[in-house]
């Protein structure tokens, strides 16, 4: 399932020379990137590099940055909203409006991407029930555990069947055997040419999944290709060791005996 | 989950909203939610987690706590029904209302304007800006109607009868504009505070505002009939130019000047302001919106203050009051609780408010009834600082309340292995810190009042306060602190607290009878220390160590 920026696939996202500043302090300084449909992109970088400002960016959540941003082929500062119903997005914290239950806050949600109520009603309730979660369908979500909250964004971001997935640490809270429904889930969706944009702090998880691993580090992409190809530009084994030497990190062998030895002074 | 129907009035307005550009059928969806949601924020989450999607939305906690607002504009009636100064009358009436509302507003609405969720949540769908924040608006708007409406039902009314259509009408439309500037100095407050301050800031602040709304309210209502004393003097109002500041004496203007048909220069500017201010005012706010939102975000964030660990009051306080480690260590875990916890505060800070004026309420009703203040000086009206510890029982039972009760797993974890120290640390702690600044400022009140005479009767009360914090604590059921969530606050006290207050009257009419024995006091001080030792001992002898493992 490996495939790298395939020409003859379309271009969904074009980033140009991307600048983003809160105050007086740089979060992104100029990336550039193209993404092709049905590609799993993994994206990650250490806290604070700019990830989860970039996917806000996209999603129209923060506005004044410099640069262009092209989804679609449309420029997004356009002032046309319509490109989001092609998206679906999963935020870092689950924030839902857990008053409401399953059956209203899913319903509510495929309303605002314009399906009818009775339409994402059955949908939302069917994909529930894969989850295991039928029986809950009509309570509050203040009373669902972090996993169960976890699988209800989930559905919230692919009731209306969108093109586009962004997703930030989409996994967390869900128990293994979850990960595995979520991940096959993942690659038959981007076999159907929908592109998922993934951002994680797990690396075994993205090394897997992702057809294409972006690292990001200082408000700029510092590695950009499969698995396969930053394994070799850096002769690393593994994703963490090549996101430790890219991120310039190496002391964490250091970090950890100070720490033990400071745990151990009682 | 029924449409709420009379959301259907706005239909007619369809067209309107439309030509800004708001999707209408949208809007209501995400009004209908919004309206959902608010009918949940009832403190009932967790008994009913079922079956139950409220069918009436609108059964809602806002909407049962309206008739009290009803019940409260009682007090607006004389000021409009009497014929004195109509200038005068009707800043007194909109600066009760702009209290009203506006604290009201803050302490309630809050969340509405503040819902950070709605970013995620609404702006990451293909829903236009314009559809979101007219729902949000209009959100806003109903609950100001109601609640303006319900203040405002009675005296409408009265103003009817007594002064007729044309002041009627006036009141209405001055009202409106009312409403509108207030949601407009309640944006630009949030707007200065986030702008400077990050979200805790911003809780802080609501919360205390809520606190004072509470305060404000009772005390506020004890004043009232001194008010109508003073309403007795014929008041002349020639009106000033500082008088600009005071925002409700441009809404009082118009009445003065249609009226009263009084042409005062400042009259006429005042009542151009009250239309033009609210405007403005609004004006503004649509132009700060854009601002506004970005700095939202910041409710979700925190920044690092970088603050110095502060080894300051409560590490001596504990040092000075608590024997063993334990002990210090909850003294100084209870003292930081109660001043974080914002649910807490909210509960409990009203109380310590009340502790803090009456005293002096019920002293100036004395003063007022009675011959003069030379008189009371030389009296034992001292006696009424023993109003400070009405509050005494409801702190102790709220110790064992936290919004974050779960945390007090760390209880059974941690290796505690007797409860004592724990409530000893908590009760000493609630009384440092909740009642120390409390009755430490009263009592030099007191003694600047009275003179240095009462040292000794402020060391009995004391005592007194002591020995009856004890029997509070001894009177309810134990828990350990900070471990209960505030959903369970049981309310089948009631008599319990009637018999702890009636427990107060003795303790002070036992003072009151040893004043009159040549050196009763101290005989009583000497009883009381016994007491309090005694109370000291016995009242953790019934805390079973086995409380640890129960939780």
């Amino acid at each position: 399932m490996i495939e790298t920026a395939g020409a003859s696939k379309e271009r969904v996202i074009s980033i140009r020379n991307l600048e983003m500043s809160y105050g007086s302090k740089p979060i992104l300084k100029g990336i550039d990137l193209d993404v092709y449909e049905g590609q799993i992109i993994g994206y990650i970088g250490p806290n604070g590099a700019g990830k989860s400002t970039t996917v806000k960016i996209m999603l129209g959540l923060i506005e004044g940055y410099q640069g262009e941003v092209h989804i679609f082929g449309r420029d997004i500062a356009d002032g046309d909203m319509e490109y989001k119903r092609r998206i679906g997005y999963v935020p870092e914290v689950a924030e839902l409006y857990d008053s409401l239950t399953a059956q209203e806050y899913l319903s509510f949600v495929g309303e605002l991407y314009g399906l009818t109520q009775r339409k994402a009603d059955h949908k939302a309730r069917r994909l529930m029930a894969k989850f295991g979660l039928e029986e809950v369908y009509f309570d509050r979500i203040s009373s669902f555990s972090k996993g169960m909250r976890q699988k209800v964004l989930l559905i919230s971001s692919l009731l209306h069947n969108p093109d586009i997935l962004f997703l930030d640490e989409p996994l967390s809270g869900l128990d293994a055997n979850s990960v595995m429904i979520v991940k096959e889930i993942l690659s038959a969706l981007a076999a159907e040419g929908k592109t998922i944009f993934y951002s994680s702090h797990i690396m075994d998880v993205v090394e897997k999944i992702s057809s294409r691993i972006l690292l990001l580090n200082g408000g700029q992409i510092v590695a950009d290709g499969s698995f396969e190809e930053l394994r070799e530009q850096s002769h690393e084994r593994s994703l963490e060791q090549i996101f430790n030497d890219l991120t310039g990190f190496h002391e964490y062998k250091d970090v950890a005996s100070s720490f033990v030895s400071i745990v151990q002074e009682v | 989950m029924g449409t709420i129907r009379w959301l259907r009035i706005l239909d007619p307005l369809r067209g309107l909203f439309e030509r800004f550009g708001v999707d209408y059928a949208m809007m209501c969806r995400i009004l209908e939610i919004k309206l959902l949601m608010d009918g949940r924020r009832a403190p009932t989450i967790i008994q009913r987690s079922g079956k139950n999607a409220d069918p009436d939305a609108l059964s809602n906690q806002f909407i049962k706590s309206l008739w009290i607002y009803v019940l409260l504009s009682v007090v607006l009636l004389p000021i409009i029904a009497m014929k004195i100064n109509l200038m005068f009358q009707m800043s007194l009436v909109f600066g009760i209302l702009m209290f009203m509302v506006t604290t009201s507003m803050i302490s309630d609405f809050s969340s509405v304007i503040l819902d950070v969720r709605d970013r995620n949540i609404l702006f990451s769908k293909p829903v236009r800006r314009q559809t979101i924040n007219m729902a949000k608006i209009l959100h806003v708007i109903i609950y100001l109607l109601l609640l303006t409406g319900a203040l405002t039902l009675l005296p409408l009314l009265v103003g009817l009868f007594t002064h007729g259509p044309l002041f009627f009408l006036l009141f209405i439309v001055e009202i409106i504009l009312m409403d509108l500037f207030i949601v407009a100095l309640t944006a630009a407050l949030y707007w200065l505070v986030l702008r400077f301050f990050d979200g805790e800031k911003l809780k802080d602040i609501i919360n205390y505002v809520q606190i004072g709304l509470t305060i404000g309210m009772t005390v506020g209502y004890q004043f009232i009939s001194r008010l109508f004393n003073l309403m007795d003097m014929n008041i002349a109002f020639a009106p000033k130019w500082w008088e600009i500041f005071i925002f409700p004496a441009w809404f009082a203007s118009p009445f003065e000047w249609v009226l009263s048909g009084s042409a005062h220069t400042y009259i006429i500017l005042f009542s151009v302001l009250s239309v033009v201010g609210p405007l403005a005012a609004i004006w503004m706010y649509s132009l700060l919106m854009p601002s506004f939102e970005r700095n939202l975000q910041k409710l979700a964030s925190h920044q690092a203050r970088g603050r110095k660990s502060r080894t300051g009051w409560n590490d001596r306080l504990s040092k000075l009051f608590c024997r063993g480690n334990i002990e210090r260590l909850f003294f100084r875990f209870s003292w930081d609780m109660m001043g974080r916890e914002r649910d807490f505060k909210l509960k409990v800070y009203p109380q310590l408010g009340f502790s803090l004026i009456f005293p002096f309420v019920f002293m100036f009703n004395m003063l007022h009834s009675n011959s003069g203040f030379a008189e009371m000086r030389s009296g034992r009206s001292f006696l009424f600082l023993y109003f400070c510890a009405l509050m005494i029982p409801t702190v102790v039972q709220m110790l064992k309340y936290s919004g974050n009760s779960k945390g007090a797993w760390i209880y059974q974890t941690a290796p505690l292995t007797n409860s004592i120290p724990v409530y000893k640390g908590t009760l000493k702690a609630m009384i440092a810190r909740l009642f120390g600044p409390v009755f430490v400022f009263q009592a030099i009140v007191f003694l600047f009042i009275f003179g240095a005479r009462i040292i000794p009767d402020l060391i009995v009360i004391l005592l007194s306060v002591l020995l009856y914090t004890m029997l509070s604590f001894m009177v309810f059921e134990k828990e350990l602190p900070f471990s209960v969530p505030f959903q369970s606050v049981q309310s089948g006290n009631a008599l319990i607290f009637f018999g702890m207050m009636l427990l107060l009257g003795v303790l002070a009419g036992a003072h009151l009878g040893f004043t009159f024995l040549a050196y009763g006091k101290y005989l009583w001080m000497l009883v009381l220390l016994v007491l309090n030792l005694i109370a000291w001992k016995l009242a953790f002898r019934q805390v079973r160590s086995d409380r640890l493992q129960r939780l």
